[in-house]
């Protein structure tokens, strides 16, 4: 991605995203801003309705905003097509969810190949590029397994070699240790911490406060508004 | 991803529930089964019959009287001359009855030349047939066909013994090997001169069949026996006919279309099993795009595009059908080489038709897989998300 270090990688200008459910307007997104600098490693927290749930889809080029400016990597969502969507999805963005969300009756290798396979790697690289990640995160020996054979820390694991196999420069993880114990939870913390230092964009949805403080800036939302931390505090941005 | 993951994905999908897809295919085995079993059945039986008739004798053309004209000996003497003919045999043709002590038949009493061995391709398997003979002698010898010799009793130690035909004695000459069909095996063969004298008086001849040599065609004979006739019996340009002339081909092509019309309504009735068949498909896939909701958000959020959810769910309906499609060639084959073993006739894998079954199954698998397919692509990759 070409987005420059002082050029933040997630920028969500006046983001709004209305819902229509019925004859009533769901105000989700009421005029949001967001700056997140490559690099950073960032908790967006908020109770249940607060919108994060929907900044997360705008953040991961899911949804479109209703009005307001959303610009990931450089691009700006509202004049991408369905397709160049999912071209910026799969490039710029890895997903980890907090039901890990691996594919049924797929393999642990073939989970981690696919979004390769999205992107048109060719099969031999996409397979040495999925292994390689697998067996730095200690599933070397799980390759074909099943994820029914699997424990929830080591689904969640492959699942986060999923996120970063295709190199992608933001790491979205929703709520990526609610399902884990706390030991378990912790690794996976520190995972996307390691993601971190290898200059990676590590954004964090989640509304446990505990897990939020392992971040270095925490986003607060509430029905529909930043409350606090939409940019990095002045000094900090100098640093990045 | 590559045609060949998402096939293996496909094929997964079948063996993860095998029960469904068992029944979701069983429409597609049957339709395919159906078609592969009747086409290939027809053309064995087309064949077979094909084959039977030529053994009675393709290259042979019949003149028959129609409407108010006769046929004489001189007709027949006259064609030998043609180009093309190689015998000629006349026969006059009369129901009669036959007795051997106390057994009795009632066979086709032919009177005919020692041509007719070779018209009709037939041959005895005791004795001789009726020997070449001067015009004008007319002994009282029969040679006798398969059915009525077993309705007589007769047998090889039989051949020089009287029987009784119309109540006249005739010494048995030949017995004549069994023929199936074309009246052969009913038929009691007798000198024609001793048919006309004994049996039928009068002058006229009831067929003239005619045996074209092997450099000719049954076409070219056929026209330069008309031509004959009509000089003879002078029938000018316009005129209708007082004979007709046949030959086996005619009788062959009948067959052949009656046959493929038939094969044509059983393949349609098999055709609309397969439309059967290709809903039951449609039906799963939209089941299983709902149940797969899920993994399709999955599948959106690590970057799948619209077209890849589309042709994934398309490669898996093809693939379905496919699988139903090549059980029911194998079936159908199975059906056909069965029917084949019953009918008597030889059993051949017809690839034509296979691959005609094959591009069938392709074909029910696209279209009735489209309509899945696109609703699974067009799904919203956060609805699917949050699908439980």
């Amino acid at each position: 991605m070409s987005a420059s270090k002082s050029e933040p990688i997630v920028s969500l200008q006046g983001a709004v995203r209305h819902y229509v459910s019925g004859d009533e307007t769901v105000r989700a997104l009421d005029g949001v801003d967001i700056a997140i600098y490559p690099g950073e490693f960032v908790a967006i927290v908020g109770p249940s309705g607060s919108g994060k749930s929907t900044a997360m889809n705008l953040i991961g080029c899911l949804d479109r905003p209703t009005a307001g400016r959303v610009e990931i990597a450089g691009y700006n969502v509202a004049e991408l097509d369905d397709d160049e969507l999912s071209s910026l999805r799969s490039r710029a963005v890895g997903f980890v969810f907090q039901q890990f969300n691996l594919l049924p009756r797929t393999s642990v290798l073939e989970n981690v190949i696919a979004p390769l396979g999205y992107q048109s790697v060719a099969v031999k690289e996409a397979r040495e590029r999925a292994t390689l990640m697998l067996e730095r995160l200690g599933l070397g020996t799980r390759l074909s397994a099943d994820r029914t054979q699997l424990s929830g820390g080591q689904q969640q694991r492959v699942a986060i070699a999923r996120a970063l196999v295709t190199r992608a420069p933001i790491t979205l993880a929703d709520e990526p240790t609610g399902n884990l114990d706390s030991a378990t939870g912790a690794e996976v913390l520190a995972l996307l911490r390691e993601r971190q230092d290898e200059g990676g964009t590590i954004i964090l949805i989640t509304h446990d406060q505990e897990i939020a403080a392992s971040a270095d800036r925490i986003i607060r939302l509430r029905d529909g508004h930043v409350v606090d931390g939409g940019s990095p505090p002045r000094a900090k941005r100098r640093a990045a | 991803m590559s045609i060949r993951s998402l096939i293996r994905l496909a094929l997964s999908r079948l063996t993860a529930s095998p029960a469904r897809a068992a029944l979701t295919i069983l429409g597609i085995v049957i339709g395919v089964a159906s078609v592969v079993a009747l086409t290939s059945a027809g053309k064995g039986a087309t064949s077979g019959i094909t084959t039977r008739l030529n053994s009675l004798g393709a290259t042979t053309v019949t003149i028959r009287p129609s409407g108010s004209g006769t046929l004489t000996l001189d007709d027949a003497s006259a064609l030998v001359a043609i180009a093309g003919v190689d015998a000629v045999s006349p026969s006059v043709i009369v129901n009669g009855s036959a007795t051997f002590g106390l057994k009795s038949s009632s066979p086709t009493i032919i009177g005919a030349t020692a041509a007719a061995a070779a018209a009709s391709k037939i041959e005895p398997w005791a004795g001789a047939f009726l020997p070449d003979l001067p015009v004008g002698e007319a002994p009282r010898i029969a040679v006798v066909g398969a059915t009525v010799a077993s309705d007589l009793g007769l047998t090889a130690h039989d051949l020089g013994s009287q029987i009784m035909v119309n109540g006249v004695p005739y010494t048995v000459i030949g017995l004549l090997q069994q023929k199936g069909g074309a009246g052969v095996d009913t038929a009691l063969y007798v000198p024609l001169d001793t048919a006309r004298a004994y049996i039928t008086g009068g002058s006229g001849v009831d067929s003239i069949s005619v045996t074209t040599t092997p450099d000719s065609t049954v076409a070219a004979v056929e026209a330069s026996v008309a031509a004959e006739l009509h000089a003879r019996h002078h029938i000018g340009v316009g005129k209708s006919d007082d004979f007709t002339v046949t030959d086996l081909t005619q009788i062959l092509s009948t067959v052949a279309s009656v046959q493929s019309t038939l094969v044509m309504l059983l393949a349609g009735i098999a055709g609309i099993s397969l439309v059967v068949g290709g809903i039951g498909v449609m039906n799963i896939m939209l089941v299983s795009v709902r149940e797969r909701t899920r993994e399709i958000g999955v599948r959106r959020a690590i970057g799948a595009r619209r077209r890849d959810i589309l042709i994934q769910f398309l490669v898996e309906s093809v693939v379905l059908s496919l699988v139903g499609g090549i059980i029911g060639i194998l079936v159908g084959e199975a059906v056909a080489a069965f029917i084949a073993h019953i009918g008597g006739w030889q059993f051949s894998i017809d690839l034509q038709t296979i691959g005609i079954a094959t591009a069938v199954s392709v074909v029910v698998g696209v279209v009735f897989g489209v309509l899945p397919a696109r609703q699974a692509s067009r799904l919203d990759p956060v609805e699917a998300l949050r699908y439980e």
